[in-house]
């Protein structure tokens, strides 16, 4: 079974820049996937390859497990780009008409009825799109994305410039359409905690590259996510703090007044920590295990590439 | 070729919902029309038909000008209000990209927007054009000589010159969507006052007669010329060129 987007070694050049250096990604049917990065890190160049707007330089994109630039892989494709392109003149339901008949959508009049019932604009139905709020158009642009009922969906940024109840409805709408109607979506986004909130996979780029990439739960684990903090009752001396900072597989991060933060090895358990400080006679008010959130492992992996 | 009718509709209608643009190329067309008709039929026509013989070779030129410059102003105004400013709005906006990313071909999409622009002028041409036709006969021409008309006058008018404006359009929105909107108005700012500037020298000059057979053809001429160029650019129209335009 293909998976719904496969993009191997990608390079883009635009004129004496190398935007994209050999990425590669999958994403799986039925996937939220996040897409992060900086600005001018290569999202939207990504998602113009997949929509067939920029060909590739070098690598290979699919969808679907076909060519993006067929016509019919491109009806299997919805999407919403960081310029909604509505036309402000025409009403929601004259936009979603209009592009119905681009897609030859079959009974178009219930599509469309439905597609706004979903996305909360029946009742603005009749309304020019010029008169609607940020949010309402990113609500209407994701309908007009659905309207041929595609199996993937790309979309750049949806909550970009909405306002937070806004972008409650848009997610919401996001995570309806992916487990309600069974879609694929591929969510570009600068919101870690909207990608934290429904992603269950994710890719970081930065500079054209692929920092990070995988299903976010094992990525906050694998990355070091999980850090124990160890509150003391009271302070220990420097030579115990030498020694603990001598033992690599408890990974001591830093001693913040009489807390010790820890951000172990793999196979190096809560307790095991706990039972060191023990033999050694600290005496232990907490333990707690934190796991890491995305904007930890994002700025963490950001920091590591920043130029010295 | 997929159905671009959906995209030619929409952007007609897109087209005329700005209002100040639509009053003002029909304002423009009426009143040069009115005002080369009248001073046409002042200066010329009139006098003509009271003479004792009238030289109805002169009549029928006078009258292929009439239509052949009521014509280009039609379509030639109209394109000249619309074309930039709908491609600069459409790109700018994102309708554009947001086109290039549905399964229509890039061909469907720059046709359907050539012939939204160009399709109403050719109709307020050929209808201003049509008028002068029946109402200057009626005036001057059949309580003496009968109606008069040719068929040459009648493909020049009806047919070439609007074949010309037809490449000019497809040249124009090629160029501004491969390119800048600006560059595509700058075109025919330019090419629409020399067209008419020429072919009108042409006649005066006695190089051309406006009723004839070689005034049709000299008008299939520059609308083939203007073609190739078509041709030629066509193959620079990609998606991906589009979408780097946008950017500028």
């Amino acid at each position: 079974m293909s998976s719904a987007i496969s993009i191997e070694s990608v390079k883009k050049v635009l004129g004496n820049r190398e935007v994209l250096k050999g990425i590669s990604f999958t994403v799986e049917k039925g996937d939220i996937f996040g897409y992060l990065g900086p600005n001018g890190a290569g999202k939207t160049t990504t998602i113009r390859i997949l929509l067939g707007l920029l060909q590739v330089s070098s690598g290979k994109a699919y969808i679907l497990g076909q060519d993006i630039n067929l016509s019919e892989t491109r009806r299997k494709v919805g999407f919403l780009l960081d310029l909604d392109g509505l036309y402000d003149n025409m009403t929601a339901e004259e936009n979603l008409e209009y592009y119905c008949r681009i897609y030859g959508v079959l009974k178009a009049k219930e599509r469309i009825d439905k597609l706004l019932e979903m996305v909360g604009l029946e009742d603005r139905a009749k309304d020019k799109a010029g008169t609607y709020s940020r949010g309402m158009r990113q609500r209407l642009a994701l309908a007009r994305a659905m309207v041929h009922d595609p199996e993937v969906l790309i979309l750049d940024e949806p909550t970009s410039g909405v306002d937070p109840s806004g972008q409650i409805e848009v997610r919401q709408i996001m995570l309806d359409v992916a487990h309600k109607e069974n879609k694929t979506v591929f969510l570009s986004s600068h919101n870690l905690d909207e990608v934290q909130r429904i992603c269950n996979r994710i890719a970081l780029i930065d500079r054209g590259e692929i920092k990070l990439y995988g299903e976010l739960e094992s990525l906050r684990r694998g990355m070091g996510g999980s850090v124990v903090v160890i509150e003391l009752a009271r302070d220990i001396p420097e030579s115990l703090l030498d020694e603990l900072k001598s033992l690599p597989h408890l990974g001591l991060q830093e001693k913040k007044d009489k807390s010790l933060i820890f951000s172990p090895q793999a196979g190096t358990e809560v307790s095991d920590i706990i039972s060191l400080l023990a033999g050694r006679g600290v005496k232990i008010e907490e333990a707690t295990r934190k796991e890491a959130s995305l904007e930890e492992i994002y700025s963490s992996i950001l920091k590591e590439v920043e130029p010295s | 070729m997929t159905d671009i009718g959906p995209i030619i509709t929409t952007s007609i209608k897109n087209n005329f919902r700005i209002k100040v643009a639509v009053i003002t190329s029909i304002i423009v067309i009426l009143i040069c029309a009115i005002g080369i008709a009248l001073t046409f039929c002042l200066l010329f026509i009139a006098p003509e038909t009271a003479a004792k013989s009238p030289d109805i070779s002169r009549l029928e030129l006078y009258l292929s000008l009439i239509m052949y410059i009521t014509c280009l102003l039609g379509v030639g105004v109209n394109l000249n209000a619309f074309a930039f400013q709908s491609m600069t709005r459409e790109k700018s906006r994102g309708i554009i990209e947001s086109l290039l990313a549905t399964p229509l071909k890039v061909k469907d999409i720059w046709i359907a927007k050539s012939l939204a622009v160009f399709l109403p002028g050719l109709v307020l041409g050929e209808v201003f054009a049509f008028i002068a036709l029946i109402a200057i006969n009626y005036i001057y021409f059949v309580p003496s000589i009968g109606f008069l008309v040719t068929p040459w006058m009648v493909l020049s008018s009806f047919v070439a010159a609007p074949l010309i404006y037809l490449c000019l359009s497809l040249l124009v929105h090629l160029v501004g969507l491969a390119g800048k909107p600006a560059t595509g108005n700058v075109i025919i700012q330019i090419l629409l006052p020399v067209i008419i500037t020429l072919m009108i020298n042409l006649i005066v000059r006695n190089v051309l007669d406006a009723a004839s057979w070689t005034f049709t053809l000299a008008n299939l001429g520059i609308a083939a010329i203007v073609g190739i160029i078509v041709i030629v650019l066509q193959p620079r129209l990609t998606r991906e060129r589009i979408v780097l335009s946008l950017r500028s």
